[in-house]
């Protein structure tokens, strides 16, 4: 009750009233947009060339060892399940996030080196896995194998074609 | 049900387009077999019971030791240990992974130690660093038939593409770089090619409509997910040339899981690699009843597998998944009905 009554004095209403003010002008129509449309172009550039540089790790065998490569098991991203993350894992016998199973599975399945977790390289498997999950709903800890959204062409996202892949 | 009604039922619910709709009805497990005999129609000519096995995928790298091969030993001497042994063994494609001589030789070596007589097929795997030159100098002819106690037995290559190598400039490596990948967005999608149509179209000229067909092809001979060419794509020409037969049991690798559907008079099922298992894609399964669990990727073994079919007198096919670990539900554990 005492902090209920203080704030209602005068001077924290006032206060209230400051903090508010922005995220009322932020819903306002006429409001400064955040970004400039050319920004939003610039960062959507930087991502999707974060997911490009992932899938090409992904799908190249000197991550591992043994050839393998996570795409040999994981086409498109398939079953990489990053919407599920982070989860009790029970192989790594913790509350875990994907980052912690590529390396897993970077270090088991295809006996290589795991990346250090906050390198560009494991930022842009990140980036890759989850743009091809795009749009599944997030549901940390969930039991479920997911194949990934549909592709009927292409990469499975936007890219300038290189005639690479 | 009786027979008749039964297929004019499935005739009727293939015109509305709307199979799918009865596929939990009619899952053609060994369970349901006790109830409306399978969903696979019986022939009517009576043949010898038989059995034979099935490997498929066992992507083998030119690397001394690796993990693949030693799977592969635990297939062939699974098939060995069975009791009574398989008239024959049947390979669906992808022995090798990078198309190169040694994984062949290597796969030929491990073959080799089957008790019993093998038919060998191409996968996509094994062909495009040389065009499958390797592979028929080591096994022979890229398509081929036989009989056996009454059943017409047909293998063919259904790998093949157009050419999308040439105007790229790519190097035969490069070529089979591309392949390799499932999901190769810029390889096209695979079919047996005019040539082998041909082919089987004479191959089954003479033969009278009752005789048990038994097709084995690498891709599936239905569009299930043509982004990964779980797919086939003149499947409708080879259904055409078929048509005639009462029954045609169809089984293909390339898919690395538990998969089952059925068109008209062939039924089509999905087999296990012995390399690593692939996640179901993002479609709807015809026959969701009939189905794998998930593999543990730390279980090395898990997903993987051998099979033993099992045919009867009147060509009812019994396909067992013999998964090396704990992959199968209880319904596909007792077998599935092709």
């Amino acid at each position: 009750m005492n902090n209920l009554r203080r704030f209602t004095t005068t001077k924290n209403l006032a206060l209230a009233a400051s903090l508010l003010l922005p995220l009322i002008m932020m819903n306002n129509a006429n409001a400064k947009t955040p970004f400039t449309a050319a920004e939003t172009a610039d960062q959507k550039e930087r991502l999707m060339t974060a997911v490009k540089q992932g899938d090409d790790l992904w799908h190249n065998p000197k991550l591992g060892s043994n050839g393998l490569a996570c795409g040999n098991c994981h086409p498109d991203g398939a079953a990489s399940n990053p919407h599920t993350w982070p989860k009790y894992q029970t192989n790594l016998g913790k509350v875990s996030t994907l980052r912690d199973m590529i390396n897993w599975c970077i270090a088991v399945p295809l006996a290589g080196k795991p990346l250090a977790l906050d390198s560009d390289e494991m930022i842009a498997m990140e980036a890759y896995a989850t743009y091809t999950h795009r749009g599944v709903a997030i549901a940390p800890g969930k039991d479920e194998q997911h194949g990934a959204v549909p592709v009927t062409s292409g990469p499975g996202y936007p890219n300038a074609n290189t005639g690479n892949r | 049900m009786s027979k008749l009604s039964r297929r004019k039922f499935l005739g009727m619910s293939l015109k509305a387009g709307a199979t799918t709709m009865f596929a939990g009805m009619f899952a053609p497990t060994a369970t349901s077999l006790m109830g409306f005999g399978g969903i696979a129609q019986a022939a009517t000519k009576k043949i010898s019971p038989f059995t034979f096995a099935v490997l498929t995928d066992a992507h083998l790298y030119d690397i001394p030791g690796h993990k693949f091969d030693a799977i592969l030993e635990k297939a062939v001497a699974d098939v060995n240990s069975i009791s009574p042994p398989p008239d024959f063994v049947l390979y669906a494609g992808d022995l090798g992974q990078s198309g190169k001589e040694a994984e062949l030789v290597k796969g030929k070596r491990i073959l080799d130690k089957l008790k019993m007589p093998y038919k060998i097929i191409l996968g996509e795997h094994d062909y495009y660093l040389d065009m499958g030159k390797a592979w028929r100098g080591l096994f022979g002819e890229e398509y081929w038939s036989f009989d056996h106690k009454g059943a017409h037995i047909i293998g063919m290559n259904s790998i093949l593409v157009d050419d999308f190598w040439t105007l790229r400039n790519l190097t035969p490596v490069e070529r089979m770089g591309y392949m390799e990948e499932l999901e190769c967005n810029q390889c096209g999608a695979w079919g047996v090619q005019a040539k082998q149509l041909e082919w089987l179209e004479k191959d089954v000229k003479k033969l009278s409509p009752d005789t048990p067909i038994i097709l084995m092809t690498h891709s599936p001979l239905w569009d299930y997910y043509p982004r990964w060419n779980f797919q086939t794509s003149d499947a409708p020409e080879i259904h055409y040339i078929l048509r005639k037969f009462e029954k045609v049991m169809a089984i293909h690798g390339h898919v690395h899981q538990v998969v089952y559907n059925t068109i008209g008079n062939i039924s089509s099922a999905g087999l296990l690699s012995t390399s690593w298992p692939w996640p179901y894609p993002p479609v709807d399964l015809p026959y969701p009843d009939i189905k794998m669990n998930r593999a543990d990727p730390g279980d090395f073994e898990d997903g993987l597998g051998s099979h033993r079919i099992e045919i009867a007198q009147n060509f009812d096919g019994i396909l067992n998944y013999r998964a090396f670990s704990d992959l199968l539900p209880d319904n596909v554990k007792r077998g599935i009905i092709i």
